[in-house]
């Protein structure tokens, strides 16, 4: 077989990816004078705006990548130690709603904490708890937890393929040898899977970088680099800040890229 | 004592499994369940049953045509995808070659690269070449984020296969056009069916691209939604979700079918 076969994608990927990225770099780097300027570097870098909201993008995709090894990690331990004839059933309840559209995701969200939502409902004529419905759409910690639904069964799935070749004797050996299950796991299977949250927190955390379809239905007034490189294209049509913009999302996504093939390198070697 | 404990431990990781589940299905459920509802308005519980937004997906023209771009593009992306990426699998799969490894990873890249990026440097890319807001840029574009799909899933079963039917092909006297058509073709067909299934889903669901390429005759079902949903707030939206959801399950089943899921690994 000859490397001639490789060519046709790679040269489609060339033409259609790397060049319109490069290009992007370019413009991002030509004023409007037809120069070559820094400035909307140096105001990316520098003006409090712009680094209050790359301050806020990374943050919240480290947020969520926390939340999501917290929820995560206890349910791939299940699917892999505890699950038994489960398996394919939670194997199936992870991915069915990887595959369910964003829209729809987020319609969700925004049906349960409606002004007639369940929750207020449950709250307001099960419960009594309040007098009228309150108003819950548009709050951060909803946004939060629609993005964590979104990207926690890429982290259960990551840790638990981690988990699944952790050898169980060693775990056995040390509860023999007289340690407590915490203390086995703590100091046995904990830091066996490390390679799995690893991988599991860099997917999430590069997913997390450039999601805003959520962030625009939901709002929260979160204010985030992609979901500013959308406004900017729809609205104030600053296109050479919005290049800028996806540069610098650009080069955090390549750093991720890098760690990743890292790790993966690590656990092949 | 230490029995008892035991037991706590695993109640308690049981109680947050299904804790879990119920938070991934509860916004899930809630959109088919609207779906059917009676009332002119999104109310959930839903005080009676209906099919009639069924009927206004189709009642309302908009849809129509972007469920038309949609398929169009998915089906096109996909065959462009496998069409290009096979070739491409039948030799970095078997290659042993660093520089082999080094494409193969290549290839994969733009699953990594934030979507909104590519969306909008395709669109000033492709205008410059002269094919702007077009099916074929929404073509090209939905390409470049379908072929990693495609690529991983035939190569992994490409890889897992003994190259011992082609030899033996090849030493009875077929030619390699042969051996490919008869041999090597029905044995990577389960990783083919199952990456153009993922790459339809893929390019059928993207927003972050499409939204670029926008226009009354280029307009997707996801950007329609979109902009239905920052305009309306009505059962519509979530009937033609649930509708996508069946879509994608039946995907999911005959994937599992054909391929496995357990071998459809997320991490690259």
């Amino acid at each position: 077989m000859s490397w001639l076969l490789a060519l046709p994608a790679a040269l489609f990927l060339f033409v259609f990816f790397v060049l319109p990225l490069l290009d992007n770099g370019m413009r991002s780097l030509v004023g409007g004078d037809g120069q070559l300027t820094l400035t909307r570097y140096s105001a990316l870098l520098t003006d409090s705006f712009y680094l209050r909201v790359t301050a806020e993008t990374i943050l919240l995709s480290a947020g969520v990548t926390a939340i999501c090894i917290v929820i995560g990690y206890p349910v791939a331990y299940v699917l892999v130690r505890k699950s038994g004839r489960w398996a394919g059933l939670i194997i199936f309840l992870l991915i069915a709603p990887l595959l369910t559209s964003i829209i729809m995701r987020t319609f969700g969200w925004q049906v349960l904490f409606a002004r007639r939502g369940l929750v207020n409902n449950l709250l307001l004529d099960q419960l009594g708890l309040i007098e009228a419905p309150l108003r819950l759409t548009n709050s951060p910690g909803i946004a939060i937890a629609a993005l964590v639904h979104v990207l926690v069964p890429y982290m259960v799935l990551s840790i638990a393929t981690v988990l699944q070749s952790v050898d169980r004797r060693l775990e056995e050996s040390a509860k023999i040898l007289g340690a407590g299950r915490l203390r086995a796991f703590r100091e046995i299977t904990l830091p066996l899977s490390l390679d799995g949250i690893g991988t599991g927190a860099i997917l999430v955390f590069m997913i997390a970088n450039g999601s805003f379809v959520t962030l625009v239905l939901l709002g929260g007034g979160l204010q985030t680099l992609p979901l500013l490189i959308y406004q900017q294209f729809n609205t104030t049509r600053d296109f050479g800040m919005a290049s800028a913009m996806s540069t610098l999302l650009l080069v955090v996504a390549l750093s991720c890229l890098f760690l990743q093939l890292r790790l993966v390198r690590r656990r092949g070697a | 004592m230490r029995a008892r404990k035991r037991d706590w431990i695993d109640i308690g990781l049981v109680a947050f499994t299904v804790l879990f589940f119920t938070f991934m299905l509860a916004p899930i459920i809630v959109v088919v369940v609207v779906s059917f509802t009676s009332a002119g308005y999104v109310a959930f519980p839903i005080p009676g049953w209906s099919l009639k937004w069924f009927a206004n997906i189709f009642a309302y023209q908009p849809f129509v045509g972007a469920l038309k771009v949609s398929i169009g593009v998915a089906i096109a992306a996909t065959l462009l995808s496998c069409l290009i990426g096979v070739p491409a699998c039948l030799y970095l799969a078997r290659s042993r070659r660093a520089w082999a490894s080094a494409v193969m990873t290549f290839l994969l890249s733009p699953l990594s690269m934030p979507m909104i990026v590519i969306g909008f440097a395709s669109l000033f890319f492709l205008s410059w070449l002269g094919i702007g807001i077009t099916f074929t840029a929404l073509l090209i574009t939905h390409t470049v984020v379908c072929l990693p799909y495609v690529i991983r899933t035939v190569a992994g079963v490409y890889a897992g296969l003994p190259s011992a039917y082609e030899e033996a092909a090849a030493i009875l006297g077929a030619d390699p056009a042969r051996v490919f058509w008869h041999v090597t073709l029905p044995l990577i067909r389960p990783g083919i069916m199952a990456g153009a299934l993922f790459s339809f889903l893929t390019s059928f669901d993207n927003l972050p691209i499409s939204y670029f390429f926008a226009s009354a005759s280029t307009g997707t079902l996801p950007v329609v939604m979109l902009s239905y949903l920052e305009n309306q707030f009505d059962p519509t939206i979530a009937a033609l979700s649930s509708l996508q959801l069946l879509m994608a399950v039946v995907a999911l089943l005959i994937v599992d079918r054909v391929y496995g899921i357990d071998k459809m690994t997320v991490a690259a």
